[in-house]
């Protein structure tokens, strides 16, 4: 049996709708960066996808999924660092504690 | 040659300038400096008074343009009826000066007043430029609502107030009369509307003369004051200190009848002749004699009783150029003059009796003549020459302006009335001095002293003007009597 | 004849010079008024002397005439002027002499007084303006002399103004007098506006031209004039209230001169009346009326000097009579003749009201034993009132009645007897009540000589008249043949007649008459009679009271109507003001304010969603997005 496009988009859609899920929801800066990471993979899965499918002969997709998980992994370590920041500062990667911007 | 009237009109500014510049460290300097000015200026409307050519029409001409693009000029002249009321009034500034002697709080901003006030007072007559006029016109309500409104009594707020806006009020329809003048003539000066007023082919028609006529009545008839726009006088009279009083009545007063026969009168003649207008004119001015006698007699504050006297008196006036009759205007710029001193004069006693008893109130006050025979005598004196006692001073011009009214076309009744007044004038102020000036001292007047040889000085020289013109009628009428007949020449009567 | 200025202008410039003294200074100063008026009785003489001989005939050409102009008005002249003809003249030694003789009366009458060097002052102007009044030569000045005794008749019968009754008195009869003078007035500007001058020749001369409605108007009105001055009914009510000065003033003033002042100006205007007609018929009936009603007036006052005040009255009104019937000399002489038997009385009366401390005639009597003198000088003037020949009141009465039934009015000469009997009933009530009976008091002593000797001149005038008195009728333009044995009879046996009755009634038994009866038995006319015919009453009701109401109403109306509407408009402009703040606080202003208000709510309820937690936001976005897509596909 040949695996259609169809069933690449809905994974990356299940998988994005669990990221944002996670990135509204979560209470953790932790997990919400977690969830921002499987969002990022569903984009990555879709370029692939659409790659693969749309025109197979270039691999400008997947270059751009190469390209998306550098950047994400980089910005990824950034978040993290800032979390760690945040904890020093704070004692606690909740994001309810972190309301200095209410207007 | 010299700027004459210029200098009548601007010397008391100078003095002004001089005075308010004074350190408030020397207090009694300024009275000082005022009255050098205001004598200075009285000695040159004397001598203009002495070198005035009675038959010369406008004389001492100062004429200069000032807006040349809209033909506003500096335009200053008198003639026979300006000319003695410019004395007049340089005569009372003097007086009012020196009533004002003891004045002890902020004595240079009350002298600078006072000196302002003459400067606008005499130019209001010396003008024959509507601006001009209007500027001086003006220039009288500033420094007059600040002597009510800080040097006068318990009301003065509400008074300097009401006196400030109704005369304001009154001389923004002036104002309007002549911006009408100027848009329908051309011309901002007075000498030249009377001439095109005299000449059939440039002269108004009738219903604009009639309409501008109303505008220019509304800002001289408050001032005069007629009946009923008078009650601003009573309260601004009553407030004000006794130099205010004296300024205000003697002079003041005169520049809305001077209006009527300088303005009214020769530049709307047609106006001023219609049947309307004689009427309006004449039922005012009885109404305004009897009604302000009948109130008078009323009254019991001194004061007051001078201010409503004053109503009356002026209504003599305006029945004088309601008559628009020789007699009539002849009798009306007399009586200005002979009401100027005589007011005056009552004013400036209730001022000193005042000053000793510190009540106005003439329950209050008796037996002046045995206590104080000179205040009590000079008040009788005053009261009597304001009745119109034959031979002084307050006779020949209600004489002359019942009998000019008599020979117009106003109805016969309305002098029979105004005549009456003579007769009320004689009630009040007799009945006033039976209860001051006669019968025993008591109370108040039990402890007070006589007056002092510097205030009998400050009165001499009424005394002897009001004497000298109820003798000698033609001391005052060779002035007027010519320029009044110039006036209704112009008229066409 | 360039002394006759002097005439008045002496006395004037005493006044002049007495005016500036003080009090103290004053009262020694007394001697200037005398030296005055001493000097211008000479000067009088003399006028009169160079009149004399001729006398009616200088009428027609006044033998001095000057004029001063004071004015121009118009085309006419108003000028003061002095002119002398022989009623002039006469009336110069009338008024000279009486003042002469009141003034040196004065000296021991008002000698204690503290103000008597005013008293002197006053009665110097006086005498001047009464002076200037009768040498004048034109009505305008005239009417200013006139005014003038006004205000000195003012200023002497309130000189004691510490008493309630003097103030009183001392205003009413200015302004009753000058009720008339507005007749006066209006007259004058009728007269001018007609004639275009005050000049006695120009009007007099051209009265005959007059249209007649222009005479009677000014007849009448100068007429109204004269009877305020000279106390003719209905206007006399001042004259008794008068009395409240010091009696030698009113010996001079309310007797003599300026009382009288009212029928020399119906004199002088003759001409007028007789121009208008009916104008001299309203004089004889004013005079009629006077004469009868000031004599029935006189009968029922207890007051010495009321009693002569009354019997002033109606001897003016005796005058109008003659003047009535257009004689100018029979006016003009009971005139001349009054003035000095009248003063005389009034002197006399001062010198009873010294003795007895009073004024009440019951509270005198005897005085004919203890004031021989005084009580012959009395009798004397007395005797003139009543018109009992040969004294000088006789002549001039008979005057009057003879030009009366010479024209024919033989009701009016009647009423003229009438009033001629009552006058000599009265004479005789007082002279039996004061002189007579027993004495109501001790101590009466007689006047010292100073006092006596004008007395005496004055008794000696009216006597001396008497025997002379066909020659100053003559002088005075009299052409009738003189007496008329019938009308002397029939006048002089009613004057006989009334003193009879007044012996009668209060002469009988010493004096001790018990007049209770006849006062009952005229119950109504007699408290008529004390009520002073209700005058002064309706005068109260009709003229003072209610003008001092009006004036009252009119001062509040004044305040509460006028300057109400005044405050008024300065309040609704407050109102409007307040209004139009309102309005540009709310609409105009709120406008800008409302938008700036309005995002500042939207703000605040914004910053509800600035709730900075990222996770809102992003949720908002998500919302966002959502909204977005959903528009962009329904849309698409």
């Amino acid at each position: 049996m040949n695996i259609g496009l169809e069933a690449f988009l809905g994974l990356s859609a299940v998988l994005f709708a669990l990221g944002l899920y996670g990135a509204l929801s979560k209470r953790s800066a932790v997990m919400v960066l977690m969830s921002l990471e499987l969002m990022a993979v569903a984009v990555g899965l879709n370029l692939v996808a659409f790659s693969r499918f749309v025109t197979p002969e270039a691999m400008t997709g997947q270059a751009f999924a190469i390209f998306a998980m550098v950047v994400s992994a980089a910005e990824i370590g950034l978040a993290l660092a800032i979390v760690i920041a945040i904890y020093r500062h704070a004692r606690s990667v909740e994001l309810s504690a972190l309301e200095r911007l209410k207007g | 040659m010299v700027p004459l009237l210029s200098m009548i009109v601007f010397l008391p500014l100078v003095g002004a300038i001089v005075t308010a510049l004074m350190p408030r460290t020397m207090p009694t300097v300024p009275r000082v400096v005022a009255l050098g000015f205001s004598v200075a200026t009285l000695a040159l409307a004397t001598w203009a008074l002495a070198i005035f050519d009675v038959d010369g029409g406008y004389q001492f001409v100062e004429r200069f343009p000032w807006v040349p693009q809209v033909g506003i000029e500096y335009h200053l002249a008198v003639d026979g009826i300006s000319m003695p009321i410019i004395a007049l009034s340089a005569l009372l500034t003097v007086l009012a000066i020196l009533v004002s002697w003891k004045i002890d709080h902020r004595p240079a901003f009350y002298f600078t007043m006072i000196q302002l006030l003459a400067v606008g007072m005499t130019g209001v007559f010396a003008a024959l430029d509507f601006v001009l006029f209007y500027l001086f016109w003006e220039l009288v309500l500033v420094p007059m609502y600040f002597l009510i409104a800080i040097w006068g009594g318990a009301r003065r707020e509400y008074a300097a107030i009401k006196f400030f806006l109704y005369t304001l009020a009154g001389s923004v329809f002036m104002l309007v009369g002549i911006i009408a003048l100027y848009i329908t003539q051309g011309s901002f000066n007075i000498a030249e509307l009377t001439a095109l007023a005299a000449n059939p082919d440039t002269a108004l028609s009738y219903n604009l003369q009639f309409w501008i006529f109303a505008a220019f009545f509304l800002g001289f008839a408050v001032k005069v004051p007629v009946f009923p726009l008078h009650t601003w006088l009573p309260d601004a009279h009553v407030e004000a200190p006794t130099a205010g009083s004296v300024l205000l009545a003697g002079i003041l007063l005169k520049m809305g009848t001077y209006g009527f026969i300088r303005i009214s009168l020769p530049i709307m003649p047609e106006a001023a002749a219609s049947q309307f207008w004689m009427w309006t004119l004449g039922i005012l001015a009885t109404v305004s004699i009897v009604y302000g006698a009948a109130v008078a007699f009323a009254q019991t504050d001194m004061k007051k009783l001078v201010a409503y006297s004053s109503v009356s008196h002026m209504g003599f006036v305006m029945l004088g150029i309601a008559s628009g009759t020789q007699e009539g205007l002849d009798g009306a710029v007399f009586v200005m003059v002979a009401h100027g001193l005589i007011t005056g004069m009552m004013f400036m006693l209730v001022g000193m009796v005042y000053e000793r008893t510190h009540t106005r109130v003439i329950s209050e006050i008796n037996g002046l003549s045995s206590q104080t025979p000179i205040a009590g005598g000079l008040l009788a004196f005053a009261s009597i020459a304001s009745l119109g006692l034959p031979g002084l001073a307050g006779f020949p011009g209600e004489l002359l302006t019942l009998l000019g009214a008599w020979r117009s076309d106003l109805w016969p009744g309305l002098v029979i009335i105004s005549a009456l007044g003579v007769l009320l004038a004689a009630a009040y102020m007799l009945w006033m001095v039976q209860r001051t000036v006669m019968g025993e001292a008591k109370g108040v007047v039990a402890k007070i002293r006589d007056l002092t040889a510097f205030e009998i000085a400050t009165l001499a020289p009424l005394v002897v003007l009001i004497v000298a013109l109820g003798v000698f009628w033609s001391l005052l009428l060779r002035y007027v009597t010519p320029a009044v007949q110039t006036v209704l020449s112009g008229m066409g009567v | 004849m360039t002394y006759i200025p002097a005439i008045p202008l002496l006395p004037a410039l005493a006044f002049l010079a007495l005016l500036p003294m003080s009090r103290a200074a004053r009262n020694r100063a007394i001697w200037l008024p005398l030296g005055a008026i001493a000097v211008s009785l000479v000067l009088s003489v003399m006028a009169f002397a160079a009149v004399w001989p001729g006398g009616a005939e200088k009428a027609a050409e006044p033998v001095y005439h000057e004029s001063i102009p004071i004015a121009t008005v118009g085309e006419a002249t108003i000028d003061l002027g002095l002119r002398l003809d022989p009623i002039s003249s006469a009336m110069l030694i009338v008024i000279t002499v009486v003042a002469m003789c009141v003034q040196v009366f004065s000296v021991g009458y008002m000698r204690k007084d503290p103000r008597v060097g005013w008293y002197y002052a006053v009665l110097s102007l006086f005498t001047a303006a009464m002076l200037a009044l009768v040498l004048a030569d034109n009505f305008l000045m005239l009417y200013i002399m006139w005014e003038i005794m006004g205000l000195c008749s003012y200023l002497l019968i309130g000189f004691w103004h510490e008493k309630e009754a003097s103030r009183k008195a001392a205003i009413k009869a200015f302004l009753t007098t000058r009720v008339g003078d507005i007749g006066f007035a209006i007259g004058l500007f009728v007269m001018f506006v007609t004639v275009g001058s005050f000049e006695f020749d120009a009007v007099l001369g051209s009265a005959a031209e007059w249209a007649p409605g222009v005479a009677t108007t000014v007849a009448l009105l100068l007429l109204f004039g004269a009877m305020g001055k000279s106390a003719q009914v209905p206007l006399h009510v001042w004259l008794p209230d008068a009395m409240a000065g010091p009696t030698p003033a009113s010996a001079l003033i309310h007797a003599a001169t300026m009382v009288a002042a009212g029928v020399y100006l119906v004199a002088r205007s003759m001409p007028i009346f007789e121009a208008s007609g009916v104008a001299l018929q309203v004089v004889l009936a004013v005079g009629l009326i006077t004469a009868i009603v000031g004599g029935l007036l006189a009968l029922v006052q207890h007051d010495i000097k009321k009693v002569l005040a009354y019997s002033t009255i109606s001897q003016l009104g005796y005058m109008f009579i003659g003047l009535g019937v257009g004689s100018v000399i029979a006016g003009m002489y009971h005139l001349i003749t009054h003035a000095f038997f009248k003063s005389l009385l009034f002197l006399a009366a001062g010198v009873l009201i010294h003795a007895y401390h009073n004024q009440d005639m019951r509270k005198m009597g005897g005085a004919a034993r203890a004031l021989p003198i005084t009580s012959a000088v009395f009798a004397v003037g007395s005797l003139a009132l009543a018109g009992i020949f040969p004294f000088s009141g006789f002549w001039s009465k008979d005057e009057i009645i003879l030009v009366l039934t010479k024209d024919g009015q033989y009701l009016a000469a009647a009423g003229a007897l009438f009033a001629g009997f009552i006058t000599a009933f009265y004479v005789a009530r007082l002279w039996f009540r004061v002189f007579t009976r027993k004495p109501q008091a001790e101590g009466l002593h007689e006047a010292k000589i100073g006092k006596l000797a004008p007395m005496c001149v004055l008794a000696a005038i009216t006597a001396g008249i008497g025997f002379f008195g066909p020659t100053l009728g003559y002088f005075l333009g009299h052409k009738i043949p003189w007496p008329d044995l019938v009308v002397a009879g029939v006048s002089s046996a009613v004057a006989m007649a009334g003193l009879a009755a007044g012996w009668w009634v209060y002469g009988r038994k010493g004096g001790e008459i018990d007049t209770g009866a006849v006062k009952a038995r005229l119950g109504a006319i007699y408290s008529a009679l004390v009520a002073k015919l209700y005058f002064d009453e309706m005068y109260e009701r009709l003229a003072v009271r209610p003008f001092t109401r009006a004036a009252s109403g009119l001062a509040v109306f004044d305040i509460s109507r006028i300057d109400w509407l005044v405050d008024g408009a300065a309040k609704a402009w407050g109102a409007i003001a307040r209004v139009s703040w309102r309005f540009d606080d709310r609409a105009v202003d709120g406008g800008v304010n409302g938008v700036a208000e309005a995002i500042w709510a939207f703000g605040k309820r914004a910053r509800s969603i600035q709730s900075g937690r990222i996770q809102t936001y992003q949720q908002l976005a998500l919302v966002a997005i959502v909204l977005l897509l959903v528009f962009v596909v329904v849309k698409g």
